[in-house]
């Protein structure tokens, strides 16, 4: 799941400051999983801001919506009606949904709500941690099913490198080593000649350095 | 036990402090109120295990959003007490009170007077 | 109580009515008279340091909650008979007798503390800051007569330090004659000392002098090392010798000895003096009229295998009376005392139960909103402050109002007939009372609605009385004000109110035991016995659990011919059926409705059992010690094993025994005490003696926890020459192994040397561990503390619940204990299952919480913020919640991030109509 983290209401108020037609878009998927941008904190969002402006001797309107998903055309377009009627929206969606109502309604500003911060999973409720870098190439097989690409602070195909001490990494004594922990996962599985094989230099294309990606499948097409 | 306590208070009934949400607070200083408080039981006494210390966090994250907007977040608190202890319960309001008093009327009231004139 | 003529089943009672001089049945409550009582008495429920008037309820939680006039301290003025509205007040009120037919009795008649006034040592009632531990509680209280303020009684000044003295009146034979412990003293003197730390404005010291910390009970020795390590709380182990009072300042000086032998004295601004619990002189009285045999303390006496029963069949007992006990005893026994009296009544349940003819509901959902209000007057309590003609004028002004009426008592009957009438002719849908509190009142006015067809859930109220009148009294304008707010508010959510189905669910009347021990097979048949089936678990190939391998009861009662005993009745009850070799591994259900998966030995075949109730009683076992030479040496033995050894080979061959407590016990691993080892030990010990008693035995022991009765054993030991020698848990004993014997090494505290005793035996009071349930706890979801022993649904008030509702909980599963205690349990266990077992179906509340599957984003919140794990997500991957088990907190429809939850009768809409309403016009 893509894990975001509510943005300061200081930073948020201003964006929108000047605006005097606003509507904050929550999105149902991601964000309301991860507690940051659902319809409950649309709601707590909207009634701070009314005060916000009300103080400050502001007219402001303030309109909520919480849609199904923000990277989906279909659920985007269920505002389409109505989206003219705000000077701006603000949208508790993750990076790719404030994205995809910017591409949609090109000439309404949109600003985001949340920072997003990484794809993860939720180790127990409040923590979150990180898990997947999408780099395109999954190497879990190799590695016992622990992404070095994520985990390792130097991404390391081949660790661990020198400042792992006491199965922790040398950055913060509080990290797990992920090299420690896919060696002591081979030695669980009986598989620690995996360890032995020295991976070949990573294709980093398919990630960043070859630009924005694109994933086109044919056979879903219509 | 018939204390007396100050008349500024608004007793509004829940099953448990842990059904209060923070847009429920929020709301309330939205449309005016001068302070609001949560009394629930005491910290580990809770009649359904925790929702009081679910109301806690609840509260602290309403204070936040308070003071970000400048209303103020001391105007939100949260006290625990138990059913027996009513003088307590009169204790807490008097202290509200004069804290709210202290704190001044809800700002939100002095802007829309400005906003009307 | 006069007396109880006839046989169990057939008892006629006579009892005596002391006049109250205020009818309680008419009496609201609204202590009007108590406000106009010109004479003042002094206050015993705050044990005299405060007052109160002659016309007076003893504390403002009293049952009924109905006020009293002291006789004795009554001038007759006549001026509450004329304040009264109710009229309730009869000076010619007197005593009445009366008899009732009743098939059981049951004696709770309790204890009173020790008064300590003959001790002249203790300064008590001679210096004014030496307080009983029962003052000092009523010290503590926010109801006190210091309102919970921290002060001494001489000055009311904050005390800087302050001692508590334990043992007052219990294990002493000198001064009082009370040999026994009382069991709660140290545990509420812990207490005591942590609120009074919480209390004080300042850093207070708190030291409490004791022979023994006796924290036996479950998890009790954690807060005694939380107060000792975390609070700074001193613990002293001496016994005081006397306190002086320092005449300039009140401050008391103690003098004491401390356990190397030397005198010191230190100061303190108060002293508090644990006080024994004690059965009153009344008490005596009454046993005596009804020839119920007392022991020599004037407890009565019981059967170690049935602790409930007194010595007349037919009368049982419960709590203190049965033998000094804290709350969660007294509160376990008095549901075993309920469960043995029932056995015995089985036959004659229901007979005399009423049911109420309840219309069918109206349809009020099509229909336009129609609200009305009730203003009640309360006769003088409400209108003498608030003006209610004004409230009931301003109520009519409201939205959806169609019918505003006000009463003089709006709960009387005549008033309540009336409202019917109001209703129906009225076509009210929705009705508000503003008068007192829901808490008493809310049912009463539930029921009207429902005689006129209206759902329960269609009604509100305003607490004009206690939220306003009450408290406001002396700003009537105000008051009036803020109970328009209130009916402003009640009218806005009683028009988004709907109607509400409260569920009904079937009970399946048979229950399932988990565990074929002492406890398992009580409760077996303290349900057998009403008449409902039952089914046991037992993992072994035979029942009994660890009692097989136990001999006697310290009291000297064979625990081997009461197992066989019990065995045989189980197994020869026609409605117990028992599994032996038998796993559980499937478990699924709620309340009155669950089935159970077995797999049944030994040909480990499949089995399915529906049940209405769970009773788990999987026991604990003697921990196998990994200290002290044991499993290296034949001469190291557990209690047990000696026990068993006894039994076989006696002890003629024994000349030197040393044992060694607390093992496996009170330290890292296991903080708990075990509650059993310190009589195990002390049993075994006089049994050694009886058969030889020139045999020399010493206890090495931390504190001797010989609780409630057992402290005669403990004395009769000491008497007998057994040798008890204190260490401390950093020096523990050191044990070598050699030729002659086993040496063991051990600092002697009175000689301050180092003593070593080479002993034919070295006995080791191993601690209790709980039967491994891990799986189970997880097949049947329950929550297990850090030792593995199930955890109660509340310490004090559901001793043998869960949170999980239809599951209890009885013997060792639940924390060390006797046999006695073990037994007591599992009845209780029968007992709060019978609240079950007894019914065909089982009304639920219609406060529970809903989702929207349209909104829902399975995001998992709910099911990890519900306290009782209820929510789950379905097939169609959606959170659904069964109100079959949901406890209608609200928290998960207050976490939910998607904000598809809603808490019936407290919809967000519906609690936020209240702020609005409140909050009109405001902006």
């Amino acid at each position: 799941m893509i894990v975001a983290e509510k943005k300061p209401v200081e930073e948020i108020i201003d964006y929108v400051k000047d605006f005097k037609k606003l509507l904050i878009a929550g999105c149902n998927e991601c964000v309301t999983v991860c507690e940051a941008g659902g319809k409950k904190e649309v709601g707590i969002l909207a009634s701070a801001l009314r005060m916000y402006f009300l103080n400050e001797g502001k007219k402001v309107e303030i309109d909520e919506v919480t849609l199904e998903r923000q990277c989906d055309h279909e659920y985007l377009e269920e505002i389409r009606d109505r989206i003219d009627k705000y000077d701006a929206v603000l949208s508790l969606a993750c990076g790719v949904g404030v994205q995809f109502m910017a591409e949609k309604y090109f000439s309404t500003p949109v600003f985001p709500g949340v920072n997003t911060c990484f794809l993860g999973a939720a180790e127990e409720r409040g923590v979150w941690s990180e898990r997947c870098q999408a780099c395109g190439q999954c190497i879990l097989g190799e590695t016992a099913g622990i992404c070095p690409i994520s985990r390792c602070a130097k991404r390391l195909l081949n660790g661990p490198c020198g400042g792992s001490t006491k199965g922790k990494c040398e950055i913060n004594k509080d990290l797990d080593c992920a090299w420690q922990l896919i060696i002591d996962r081979l030695k669980e599985l009986n598989r620690l000649d995996d360890y032995e094989k020295i991976m070949p230099i990573k294709d980093w294309s398919t990630e960043r350095a070859g630009g924005p990606r694109k994933v086109v499948r044919e056979d879903v097409r219509l | 036990m018939r204390i007396n306590y100050p008349g500024t208070i608004r007793i509004i009934r829940l099953p448990c402090t842990g059904k209060v949400d923070v847009i429920h607070i929020l709301r309330a200083f939205e449309k005016g109120a001068d302070g609001v408080y949560v009394v629930g039981c005491l910290e580990g006494e809770c009649r359904f295990s925790n929702g009081n210390l679910r109301a806690k966090k609840r509260i602290e994250q309403a204070q936040q959003i308070l003071d970000a907007i400048g209303i103020g977040g001391e105007r939100a608190q949260m006290y625990n007490l138990s059913s027996a202890d009513g003088p307590r319960f009169a204790e807490y309001a008097v202290e509200m009170t004069e804290k709210i008093k202290k704190l001044g009327p809800n700002p939100l009231k002095k802007a829309k007077e400005k906003m009307a004139a | 109580m006069e007396s109880i003529e006839g046989e169990p089943g057939d008892f006629k009672v006579t009892l005596t009515s002391y006049p109250r001089y205020i009818d309680p049945i008419k009496c609201t409550g609204c202590g009007e008279c108590a406000k106009r009582c010109p004479v003042t008495a002094i206050n015993m429920y705050n044990l005299g340091l405060d007052d109160r008037k002659a016309t007076y309820i003893e504390y403002p939680q009293a049952v009924p909650l109905a006020f009293a006039i002291d006789i004795d301290t009554c001038i007759g003025c006549g001026l509450c008979e004329m304040m009264c509205l109710a009229k309730a007040i009869n000076y010619e009120d007197n005593e009445k007798k009366s008899t009732i037919c009743v098939g059981a009795v049951i004696l709770s008649p309790g204890s009173e503390g020790f008064d300590p006034s003959g001790m002249d040592v203790l300064g008590y009632g001679k210096f004014a800051n030496v307080v009983t531990s029962e003052e000092f509680e009523r010290i503590l209280s926010a109801s006190g007569p210091y309102r919970g303020h921290l002060m001494r009684t001489l000055d009311r000044e904050a005390p800087k330090k302050i001692a508590w003295i334990q043992c007052v009146g219990s294990r002493d034979v000198n001064l009082c004659g009370n040999g026994y412990c009382s069991s709660v003293c140290c545990m509420y003197a812990v207490k005591e000392a942590m609120i009074a730390k919480e209390h004080s404005h300042d850093d207070l010291d708190c030291a409490i002098f004791n022979m023994d910390i006796r924290s036996f009970g479950k998890d009790y020795e954690k807060y005694y090392n939380r107060a000792k390590d975390e609070h700074g709380v001193r613990f002293i182990k001496s016994r005081v010798h006397t306190i002086n009072e320092d005449s300039t300042t009140g401050d008391l000086v103690i003098r004491y000895t401390d356990e190397s032998g030397q005198t010191n004295e230190e100061t303190f601004s108060m002293v508090v003096l644990s006080v024994g619990l004690q059965i009153p002189e009344s008490v005596t009285a009454l046993a005596r009229r009804l020839d119920i045999e007392l022991n020599n303390y004037n407890f009565a006496v019981t059967d170690p295998f049935a602790p409930v029963n007194s010595s007349r069949p037919g009368i049982f007992v419960s709590g203190v009376f049965q033998g000094p006990k804290d709350i969660p005893g007294s509160v376990t026994e008095a549901s075993a005392a309920a469960c043995a009296a029932g056995t015995k009544l089985a036959e004659a349940r229901g007979t005399d139960t009423k049911t109420i003819e309840i219309p069918a509901e109206i349809d009020v959902l099509e229909t336009e909103t129609r609200i009305g209000v009730f203003v009640c007057n309360c006769g003088i309590n409400i209108a003498g402050v608030v003006d209610v003609p004004a409230v009931a004028d301003y109520a009519a002004t409201l939205p959806y109002v169609v019918f505003v009426d006000q009463n003089l008592f709006t709960c009387s009957q005549d008033t309540q007939d009336k409202m019917k009438e109001v209703i129906k002719e009225n076509n009210l849908n929705r009705v508000v009372v503003a008068s007192c509190t829901p808490r008493t009142h809310e049912p009463l006015f539930q029921e009207t609605l429902q005689a006129c067809g209206l759902n329960k859930y269609l009604f509100e109220m305003a607490n004009i009385r206690d939220q306003d009148s009450w408290v406001h009294a002396n700003d009537p304008e105000a008051a009036t004000e803020k109970a328009k707010d209130l009916v402003r508010m009640a009218v806005a959510r009683a028009g988004l109110l709907k109607p509400l189905k409260e569920k009904k669910i079937s009970i399946n009347r048979r229950a399932l035991v988990i565990g074929g021990g002492v406890a398992g097979m009580n409760a077996a048949l303290g349900l057998a016995d009403q008449g409902f089936d039952v089914v046991i678990v037992e993992k072994e190939a035979q029942l009994g659990g660890l009692s097989r391998d136990l001999t006697v009861t310290i009291e000297g009662a064979d625990i081997q011919r009461y197992l066989l005993e019990l065995v045989d009745r189980v197994t020869g009850h026609e409605k117990i059926q028992v599994l032996t070799e038998s796993l559980i591994v499937g478990f699924s259900g709620f309340k009155g409705n669950f089935t159970t998966e077995i797999m049944v030995g030994p040909g480990m075949y499949e089995r399915k059992i529906d049940h209405g109730v769970v009773i788990l009683a999987t026991g604990a076992n003697e921990y196998k010690p990994e200290e002290y030479l044991y499993g290296q040496d034949y001469r190291v033995v557990t209690q047990i094993e000696l026990g068993k050894r006894l039994e076989v080979k006696g002890a003629d061959d024994i000349s030197k025994v040393v044992m060694i407590q607390c093992v496996g016990s009170r330290n890292e691993k296991n903080q708990n005490c075990s509650r059993v080892c310190c009589q195990s030990a002390v049993k075994n010990a006089l049994h050694i003696k009886e058969f030889n008693p020139d045999a020399e035995i010493y206890i090495l022991y931390r504190d001797m926890r010989m609780y409630g009765l057992l402290e005669d054993y403990y004395t009769e030991a000491r008497q007998q020459g057994i040798i008890f020698s204190r260490f401390s848990q950093d020096n523990p004993p050191n044990v070598e192994a050699t030729d002659e014997g086993i040496a063991v090494t051990f600092k002697d505290h009175i000689l301050q040397r180092d003593i070593s005793i080479t002993a034919d035996l070295l006995a080791l009071s191993a601690g209790m561990v709980a039967e491994d349930t891990e799986e189970l706890a997880s097949i049947l979801k329950l929550p297990r503390n850090e030792e593995g022993y199930f955890i109660e649904a509340h310490v004090k008030l559901r001793p043998v619940d869960l949170a999980n509702e239809g599951v209890f909980l009885c013997g060792t599963a639940h924390s060390p204990k006797l046999i006695s205690e073990a037994i007591s349990q599992a009845l209780a266990a029968a007992s709060r299952a019978t609240i079950f077992l007894s019914q065909s179906e089982i009304t639920l509340s219609a406060v529970t919480a809903r989702v929207d599957p349209d909104l829902c984003a399975a995001c998992l919140v709910c099911v990890r913020a519900c306290p009782y794990e209820v929510p789950r997500i379905n097939e169609e991957g959606v959170s659904e919640i069964d109100v079959a088990l949901c406890h209608g907190c609200g928290i998960c429809a207050a976490e939910c991030p998607a904000k598809a939850i809603e808490l019936d009768w407290y919809e967000d809409d519906q609690v936020m109509s209240k702020v609005e309403a409140l909050l009109e016009g405001v902006l």
